[in-house]
């Protein structure tokens, strides 16, 4: 468990904390500016993203500078702009977003990451007749993400969460013509729904318990000492506090969004989208807002817990986030589908960030994050590339030799492979997960979610293994030749690959530069870091689980080329196990006679309702409505003109016809009038008198 | 108050019809012979300039807060929601006065901006004013510029007419308001508002009551007609359909505004000698809450009266709405239902600034709204020339960018979020709950809710004919670049402001001390 962690507080915000709204803002002009555009400009709606997110990118690595910069003595700077959205009598709504190292590092993350997958977009998107389309969806989607990320209120972070939604939802269903695209964006949509409304219910019942949804706001803030202390003194139900129940009902929420069980369903056949998609939001952004939301309302959640003790909200993150990691790790050995097998896996990945925030603190669920979300693109836009490259072929069996065809992916691929392997010391995803499984070994609660994880990783080797096995060694099974992706595909690949392997520096025992920083502490180079007790005994566990994986599937899949018709190795050894992970458990079988079933027939008695009891009702009322408005116009013309009207006809011959309406219209206004005072007074006079 | 004071207070009036006078001999001496449309621009710029600088002096005083000096002679209020009210009608007039850039249906533009900006300063008169002569006065410059300003198109028969109804029906209220001022004065001996007032709370026997209540009737009907409530609205459809498009905009808008400031002054004076915590000087005694009379001689029937009013004008304005097939006409009976939620407001009123700031609230949205309805509905009216719903179909296909603004401004008028007509509405009725908690009010804003909710029907009869059904006629619509960009700039601050509801009501709160 981490320690209370101190901030100074900062009363009034630096300037590039109060500019911090325009990373943000930048991608969603550049969206509404492009959603303007025709179709053919496409250069245009290229730049405009390309150019916004650079923006973005520049004043997010500034805003970086600056909290490392005022991280002066081991604490590090929190400064909050807020200001007032809605108004009503004494209750204030407040939006405001705020700049601490948490945000600060996602920022760049997401900033960088996404400017990458622009880039690599302009080219894998090049012949497609929407992409004016895309790049606006993409650059609404970074908009949506920054404004999670700076949120300081959970009402803004909400309105960021939804326009992510929608912007995924877009996405996945981009190629609409396909049936079954638009149906995984329905998917996709309704499943995290299903999450985001108990999200909204944790919002509300926040707002009602604090009367603010700001994060920190100089003491005030919900996340701050006095409202959590009133949280925790509020009894919910099961033996809950208040803080407790509220931070599961957000826990909900963030499920939904980053795809834990059992909500993890449609995260897998949001592969549907195209692979940039795939890459930017359902592997390395938005699927992670879920893990970054759980981070930001961590003192709710942590709240409660003595001194290395653990709260019933963060024991459940935990257990859903093993369960994840080894259900979709398992689920991921027997796929075929080159993304899907990297969705599983980035479920699993997801599952370990969960379990990371439940055993050790925000920072080394954040830390898993940050290598996830730079390895885990890289991967997904190595997939992008090799997909390309093999002619839209995405079946791992039908591929096969890519190594000599396309080199750069291949490489790229392979340090990809081996950072989400956690292979030893050199990549950075070693580090992360190596710092959630010290963490589950020092998890007092329970022994089992340790276990859960390191058999993960096991599995983890497993099928990265068997995947490159298939795609990139053996002879070539594919019916065209491939070809080697350009250089603006490539060259973002490169950059990436890069930050997997470096920025495990950042996080290793002798200098947790990253988990200081987060936590507020002071960063020291320290070789003692390795000399904790059980650590390297860690490191060798862990190190023997991944080449033991390694091996195991160079062992069933290495340099052989089997048949696309074939049998997998290992559907020979056990036929039924194979079928129940090949149709990944049967969970979505098992949604579709239960609660899909449910739905359908709840919505034909709706539909009976509709049609013959509510129907007859609005008709009902309809008329009576425009009963009452007829006899209201019949009244304004008939009675009061028409009566006058005739008078005047029969006294009247001459005179054209303005005149006489004119003359008998006014002169029954004014009595009307001057009867409407009478009335009046009588009225008055009378109730006083009762 | 001494003339230095006068002075000093009454400076935006003085500014308005300094520029109305210049407007006149502007356009009178120099440009006689100049083109037509010359003449408009300069008029209309110079109107505008002195709105700015009306706006100005009044945005100078109005950094104090609403006072009430210890004087029972006090004339005039500046400050607080007085100032609000003020900066709203001018920026409104401002707004109106860019209407008539595009418009033809004069040759004396120099007469109409002068009449517009005297009316203008009548609008502001009653805004402020403290003192029954005072608010006739300032009553009558308004209406009488509106009975003008509706009857300026001469060549069109309907403009005539309508004029005609109008000013004898005006006359009439004004007559029955003069006849209620002179019992008021007759009840207390002082033409001050507060003296009055707290005069009035004194009436508890039954000798004198009957006198009160003729007197409230009697002003209600005057100010009842002012706002359009029913059931003195009668004059209200025929003025909006005869009226040329800027003067109905102009009577929609600013003299809403205005006349609602001033029955904010009566509710404020009303309750303002319950208040324990502001002294009023000058009364020997000293009403508080925890004292109040068995029967408080003014607010209680006041507030029946204006409780008949909202509830006649909603039903009234919102059912009649629905079978209008003129396009003004139906925006006539939308202003009686607007008229009818405001006057909830006023009926359960609080002498906290949030009930007088939700009611601006409204007000003034309301009338940026409805400018804008009417600029669209001219710019339609003068290309088809008609302002029936069916001179609206297919407008989407011929000008989209009109089409987008009605849209905007429809949809803010039937209060759809997050357009700005739904939080003025919100924190409208937050307010009457707030103030008053009791099975009435509660009955009255679901009401108002509900009928909220009819009137979307009726706003979507026209959007409908301008966005799904088929277009007649695809002859693009031209506007005059200068309308197009007022519209817009309307449509914008409509979508701004209710983006960022707080903008506004902080605005307004500023200039209240207490808020």
């Amino acid at each position: 468990m981490q320690e209370a962690i101190s901030f100074t507080p900062q009363l009034v915000a630096s300037p590039i904390a109060q500019m911090l709204w325009l990373i943000p803002a930048l991608p969603i002009v550049a969206a509404g500016v492009s959603a303007l555009l025709g179709q053919p400009r496409r250069k245009t709606a290229a730049g405009l993203a390309i150019g916004s997110m650079s923006f973005s990118l520049l004043l997010a690595l500034a805003a970086f500078a600056h909290v490392v910069g005022s991280w002066a003595g081991g604490v590090a700077a929190r400064e909050t702009v807020s200001l007032t959205w809605i108004q009503v009598g004494a209750v204030n709504v407040d939006l405001g977003w705020v700049l601490d190292p948490l945000s600060a590092a996602m920022l760049v993350m997401v900033t960088l990451v996404g400017l990458l997958i622009f880039i690599y977009s302009v080219s894998y998107m090049a012949h497609d007749e929407n992409f004016t389309r895309f790049f606006c969806f993409l650059s609404l989607f970074a908009g949506g993400m920054l404004t999670v990320v700076i949120a300081n209120s959970l009402l803004l972070l909400f309105m960021g969460w939804e326009i992510v939604g929608l912007t995924s939802y877009l996405l996945i269903g981009f190629w609409y013509q396909k049936p079954s695209a638009a149906a995984a964006a329905k998917k996709a949509f309704l499943t995290t729904r299903v999450g985001d409304v108990f999200f909204l219910l944790g919002m509300v019942w926040l707002f009602a318990q604090t009367g603010t949804l700001l994060f920190y706001n100089g003491g005030s803030g919900s996340m701050e000492a006095t409202a959590l202390a009133s949280l925790l003194a509020q009894p919910a139900a099961l033996g809950l506090s208040a803080a407790g129940a509220i931070g599961l009902l957000i826990f909900a929420g963030a499920a939904g969004k980053s795809g834990q069980f059992p909500l993890h369903v449609w995260l897998p056949d949001a592969m549907e989208g195209p692979t940039p998609v795939s890459a930017l939001i359902h592997a390395a952004t938005m699927v992670a807002a879920g893990v970054y939301l759980v981070a930001r309302v961590y003192p709710l959640m942590q709240a409660g817990a003595l001194t290395g003790g653990t709260t019933t909200a963060l024991t459940v993150v935990t257990w859903v986030g093993a369960i994840t990691a080894v259900f979709a790790a398992l689920i991921a050995v027997a796929q075929n589908d080159i993304k899907r097998i990297l969705a599983y896996s980035t479920v699993s990945q997801l599952g370990y960030m969960m379990a990371g925030l439940g055993m050790g603190g925000v920072a080394v669920g954040m830390f898993h994050l940050i290598t996830h979300a730079f390895f885990k693109a890289l991967l997904f836009m190595g997939a992008g590339s090799v997909i390309h490259g093999s002619h839209e072929e995405q079946d791992i069996r039908k591929m096969g030799g890519l190594k000599s065809a396309m080199p750069v992916t291949f490489l790229t691929y392979a340090i990809g492979m081996l950072a989400l392997c956690g292979f030893p010391l050199l990549f950075s995803g070693f580090w992360s997960k190596d710092g959630i499984l010290e963490a589950a070994q020092h998890w007092s609660a329970n022994r089992a979610p340790f276990y859960m994880l390191v058999f993960g990783a096991l599995l983890t080797a497993f099928y990265m293994t068997r995947q490159v096995a298939y795609v990139f060694f053996g002879q070539t099974r594919g019916e065209k030749h491939a070809h080697e992706s350009p250089r603006v595909m490539t060259l973002p690949l490169a950059i990436l690959a890069f930050f997997a392997v470096a920025l495990g520096a950042i996080g290793t025992p002798a200098w947790p530069w990253f988990r200081a920083f987060l936590d507020g502490n002071a960063a020291g180079f320290d070789l003692h870091g390795f000399a904790e007790p059980g650590l390297l005994a860690l490191m060798g566990t862990s190190t023997v689980v991944v080449f033991l994986g390694l091996g195991l599937g160079w062992l069933l899949y290495g340099g052989k080329s089997p048949a696309p018709e074939e049998p997998d190795v290992l559907e020979k050894a056990s036929p039924l196990v194979w079928g129940w992970l090949r149709n990944r458990l049967y969970v979505d079988e098992f949604y579709g006679v239960t609660v899909i079933a449910f739905y359908a027939w709840w919505a034909r008695v709706a539909d009976w309702l509709d049609r013959r009891v509510w129907g007859g009702l609005v008709t009902f009322v309809a008329w009576s409505f425009r009963g009452w408005a007829h006899l209201n116009r019949f009244l304004d013309t008939n009675v009061v003109d028409g009566g006058f009207d005739k008078g005047c006809e029969e006294l009247s011959t001459g005179g054209g016809l303005l005149v006489r309406v004119q003359n008998g219209r006014v002169q029954t206004y004014l009595r009307l009038l001057a009867l409407a005072v009478v009335v009046l007074v009588a009225i008055l006079i009378w109730s006083s008198r009762a | 108050m001494n003339y230095a004071d006068l002075f000093r207070v009454t400076l935006p009036e003085f500014a308005l019809e300094i520029a109305a006078l210049l407007v006149l001999v502007v356009d009178l001496a120099f440009l006689r012979k100049a083109a037509y449309k010359l003449r408009i621009v300069v008029a209309a710029l110079l109107g505008v300039a002195g709105c700015a600088a009306a706006a100005w002096a009044v945005l100078q005083q109005g950094s104090g807060g609403l006072s009430f000096p210890a004087s029972h002679e006090l004339l005039l209020a500046t400050g607080g929601f007085t100032a609000v009210a003020q900066t709203g009608i001018l920026t409104l007039t401002a707004l109106t006065l860019f209407l008539l850039i595009d418009s033809e249906f004069t040759r004396h533009v120099g007469e109409y901006v002068a009449v517009v900006l005297m009316a203008a300063s009548g609008g502001l008169l009653i805004a402020g004013a403290q003192d029954l002569l005072l608010i006739f006065i300032g009553l009558e410059l308004l209406s009488l510029g509106l009975y003008i300003l509706t009857a300026f198109a001469k060549s069109s028969g309907k403009s005539a007419e309508a004029a005609m109804k109008y000013y004898l029906f005006g006359g009439m209220s004004a007559a029955f308001l003069l006849f209620g001022f002179s019992y008021l004065y007759g009840i207390s001996g002082s033409t001050n508002l507060h003296q009055i007032l707290l005069a009035a709370n004194g009436i508890r026997g039954q000798q004198a009551a009957p006198l009160l209540y003729v007197a409230i009737v009697l002003i209600a009907a005057g100010l009842g007609f002012k706002v359009a409530a029913v059931p003195f609205h009668l004059w209200a459809p025929d003025t909006y359909e005869g009226a040329p498009a800027p003067a109905a905009a102009f009577i929609a808008s600013v003299s809403k505004v205005a006349s609602f400031a001033l029955l904010i002054s009566i509710c404020t004076a009303a309750l303002h000698v319950f208040d324990r915590s502001a002294s009023f000087v000058g009364a020997t005694v000293q009403l508080s809450t925890a004292t109040q009379p068995v029967f408080p001689g003014f607010r209680v029937p006041w507030s029946l009266v204006l409780t008949l009013f909202a509830a006649g004008s909603m039903a009234l304005g919102n059912l009649a709405a629905l079978v209008q097939i003129s396009v003004r006409r139906l925006l006539a009976y939308s202003a009686i239902a607007h008229a009818g939620y405001i006057l909830l407001g006023l009926a359960f009123f609080s002498y906290s600034p949030r009930s007088a700031g939700a009611v601006l609230y409204y007000v003034l949205t309301y009338g940026l709204t409805t400018i804008g309805a009417f600029g669209v509905v001219a710019v339609v009216e003068r290309a088809t020339g008609s302002d029936r719903l069916d001179a609206f179909l297919g407008l989407h296909k011929r000008s989209p960018l009109l089409a987008a603004v009605l849209l905007v401004l429809f949809l803010s008028l039937a209060g759809i979020p997050p357009l700005v007509g739904f939080w003025a509405k919100f924190n409208l009725f937050a307010t009457v709950l707030g103030v008053s908690a009791g099975p009435v009010p509660f009955a009255l804003v679901a009401l108002a809710v509900g009928l909220s909710a009819v009137s979307l029907y009726y706003y979507l009869q026209v959007l409908k004919r301008a966005y799904v059904m088929p277009a007649v006629d695809e002859t693009p619509i031209k506007a005059h670049p200068v309308t197009l960009a007022v519209l817009v700039l309307i449509a914008a601050a409509v979508v701004a402001l209710g983006c960022f509801p707080a903008l506004l009501g902080n605005w307004i709160g500023s200039f209240s001390p207490m808020m």
